[in-house]
């Protein structure tokens, strides 16, 4: 044949359906920044207070979301992560899965800060030593910055005594230099190696005077502490960890999933302000840590169960997804062109997995649209499944 | 490619940069025997001296302080320009005994042209924080140079540091709080093996001024073509020296050979005014002779690069050329081309 495939850059006509253009993800995989969170409301409300406590207190707060695959626990965590994004008193790292133990945890989390942040932070802490110890006043990274290029103040004179103060509020000294370092361009990326844990050659830490490798779920958890008090000594609020597919751990040895365990203890020990983690974890693995690791499921506490679609949380997902591409924004067309029952069938062939919901929803509508469909019925997705 | 043409206006005159100052090591007890170059290569009629050493050499100090020139003590023409060093080289392992006053009162003694400031030399060995510490003290040392300084003659502020930042933040702030008209940079010695860094350090203090630029200690045959080649304004060599006293011939385009290697030679190939005439064993029994042909060939050196540049050719063609011998040397120059693309 031919005509197989008609490959075509002409884009889709959604208008006969009210659409600027197909509002589903077309891949199951939750976006970097949702702007839709339909998911459910005991979840949205126990995670809103949970960060808010800790947002209004300072007081440290932890919270396990646990759903089956597939219920939306990384589009939970990845919208309230998008939500806390928009703060700049607070830091948010996420971590997709904890890897082989803490040091990755660490590791993942830091480097979803950024190399552009962590040199922000090196700048931001010069600045609270400049307006200190000279006459100036920067303002912030980019403030410092410029200050430094261009001669106001003299890098000999207030990188001395940034390090001293931040070896006084990290209690990690090796941690203060490499932090500092990261304002200069020989070694700054020497400096993000040693934080990020992907560690670096003697000579190399020798250069910055670094006398520790960071490479032991030990020294994670102090570079991590230290982390956090830096940013706390810089103002912010607090710092947040998601933790994603924390049910992977059940992957690992007995050993090396208790010592994971126990460092994720030991971090929340050392930091009972200022720090908030939000797991996401299947509930079968959070069933046996509860069970078996006493010590650190006590300190998580709390804990908030995803439940697999209902028809009415369809029904409001799918109005939500619609709503964003609706070229008449006055009138509520609900659901149009899907009718109830098709919503139905589609949740009963997904079994309530949002991800797969999403991305038959996409697929359908691209169909009807192509064969000029007016309604989406349910025998009309039964015939086209 | 930053090459650039200069002139430096003296109390002296005006002297054409890039220009070499050769060290002359007068003061220091073991080298006054460094013989008379000026008058024998045109473009070298200025020198680079110790004004620490003078100060601390008793009899010569008194001779000054009572009269006798500079260079009459160093039986050069009145019109000799000299670029009077504070000496901090000595620094790295000595206390430092002046202070900016009493350094630029003995550079004035000395009727000196250009005055470097008091400084204190970086070494990769030290902490950081040592480091730290002497680069904080050398800019404190020229911005009270700077309040001293009565306008005669050229003020170059010593500059020192192992990163861009530092180099370029501190020529920055002194351009703020003092009143230079150059910029000299120091400790490149100690790391002058490491091409790359020096290359990025001398870049970036290119980049942070357009006045002059000197750099302490790296005019050898080596790194003469690079520093002209990042648009450095003025370098000093002691090489012509050193190499002489250990029987090292230099030649343009090669580098240094130990004599001894080439014991079979009648005739050296230079037709500068010493090899032109001598054949090669007089030259082995005189030091004085090698020492003026090791400066001749630093001369041939510059004089070839500026042949170069001026002509129309293509200096970073000839520079791949005068490179290629060496493997370490034809790499540091490569890594200045890269930098330098990345610049421009
Ligand atoms: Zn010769």
């Amino acid at each position: 044949m031919s005509d197989a495939f008609t490959i075509t850059d002409e884009q889709q006509d959604y208008s006969q359906y009210d659409l600027d253009a197909n509002p589903f993800p077309y891949s199951p995989v939750p976006t970097e920044d949702p702007g839709i969170y339909c998911g459910q409301q005991h979840v949205s409300d126990k995670i809103s207070s949970t960060v808010s406590s800790m947002l209004s207190t300072g007081k440290s707060k932890h919270l396990v979301v646990t759903g089956k695959y597939g219920n939306g626990k990384s589009h939970t965590l990845k919208y309230t992560r998008s939500l806390l994004r928009d703060r700049d008193d607070v830091i948010v790292g996420y971590v997709a899965q904890p890897g082989d133990g803490f040091l990755d945890i660490y590791h993942e989390f830091v480097y979803d800060l950024g190399f552009n942040r962590l040199q922000e932070f090196a700048y931001e802490f010069l600045a609270s030593v400049a307006r200190d110890v000279t006459d100036t006043n920067p303002i912030g990274a980019s403030g410092m910055e410029s200050l430094i290029d261009e001669g106001d103040v003299l890098l000999s004179e207030i990188v001395p005594e940034a390090i001293r103060r931040l070896s006084d509020v990290t209690k990690f000294a090796d941690f203060a230099r490499a932090i500092i370092h990261m304002v200069y361009e020989d070694t700054n990326l020497y400096a993000w190696q040693w934080l990020t844990a992907e560690g670096i050659r003697y000579e190399q830490r020798k250069e910055m005077e670094i006398h520790s490798a960071l490479d032991d779920d030990t020294m994670g958890v102090r570079a991590f502490t230290a982390l956090k008090n830096m940013l706390l000594e810089l103002g912010y609020t607090g710092i947040f960890v998601f933790v994603d597919e924390f049910e992977s751990i059940a992957r690992l040895s007995p050993k090396d999933e208790q010592a994971t365990l126990n460092s994720i203890r030991h971090l929340m020990d050392q930091n009972s302000s200022g720090l908030c983690m939000l797991f996401g974890c299947a509930p079968e693995v959070w069933q046996d840590v509860m069970s078996e690791y006493h010590a650190f499921s006590e300190r998580i506490g709390e804990e908030v169960a995803l439940k697999p679609l209902t028809s009415e949380n369809l029904y409001e997902l799918v109005r939500d997804y619609l709503d964003q591409e609706r070229l008449s924004s006055a009138e509520n067309e609900g659901i149009d062109p899907f009718s109830e029952e098709a919503l139905d069938l589609i949740l009963q062939t997904s079994q309530g997995n949002i991800r797969q919901v999403l991305s038959m929803c996409s697929r359908i509508l691209d169909d009807a649209a192509e064969s000029q469909e007016n309604k989406i019925t349910a025998a009309w997705v039964e015939d086209n499944i | 490619m930053l090459y650039r043409r200069r002139k430096l206006d003296l109390p002296r005159g005006e002297l054409d940069t890039p220009v070499l100052f050769p060290v002359r090591n007068i003061g220091k007890r073991s080298s006054d025997n460094t013989p008379t170059y000026v008058g024998t290569i045109p473009e070298f009629s200025a020198a680079m001296i110790n004004a620490r050493s003078i100060r601390n050499r008793d009899p010569m100090w008194q001779r000054i302080s009572n009269g006798v020139t500079l260079r009459e003590e160093m039986d050069v023409p009145e019109d000799t320009i000299v670029f009077a060093d504070s000496g901090g080289f000595d620094f790295a392992n000595e206390e430092v005994d002046t202070t900016p006053a009493k350094t630029l009162d003995t550079q004035r003694q000395l009727d000196a042209d250009i005055l470097g400031t008091v400084d204190i030399p970086l070494s990769r060995e030290n902490r950081a924080a040592e480091n730290q510490r002497r680069i904080d003290q050398s800019i404190e040392y020229a911005l009270k140079a700077s309040d001293h300084h009565d306008g005669k003659g050229l003020l170059f502020a010593s500059v020192h540091g192992y990163d861009p930042e530092t180099i370029r933040n501190n020529i920055q702030y002194l351009e703020k709080n003092g009143e230079f008209d150059g910029f000299a940079l120091g400790s490149m010695v100690p790391i002058r093996t490491d091409y790359k860094k020096v290359t990025k350090l001398i870049l970036s203090a290119r980049n942070a001024t357009d006045k002059h630029l000197h750099v302490y200690g790296l005019g050898g045959l080596v790194y003469q073509p690079l520093l002209l080649y990042l648009g450095v304004d003025s370098f000093d060599s002691s090489a012509f020296i050193r190499s002489a006293g250990n029987r090292n011939y230099l030649i343009p385009g090669f580098g240094g050979e130990e004599l001894r290697n080439i014991e079979e030679l009648d005739r050296l190939p230079c037709p500068c005014p010493v090899c032109g005439q001598k054949e090669l064993d007089e030259i082995r029994e005189d030091r004085t002779a090698l020492t003026q042909h090791n400066l001749w060939a630093l001369a041939t050196e510059l004089r070839r690069f500026r042949y170069v540049a001026e002509s129309d050719r293509d200096v970073e063609e000839y520079l791949d050329l005068r490179f290629s011998g060496n493997k370490v040397t034809k790499r540091a120059y490569e890594t200045a081309k890269q930098q330098m693309r990345r610049l421009t």
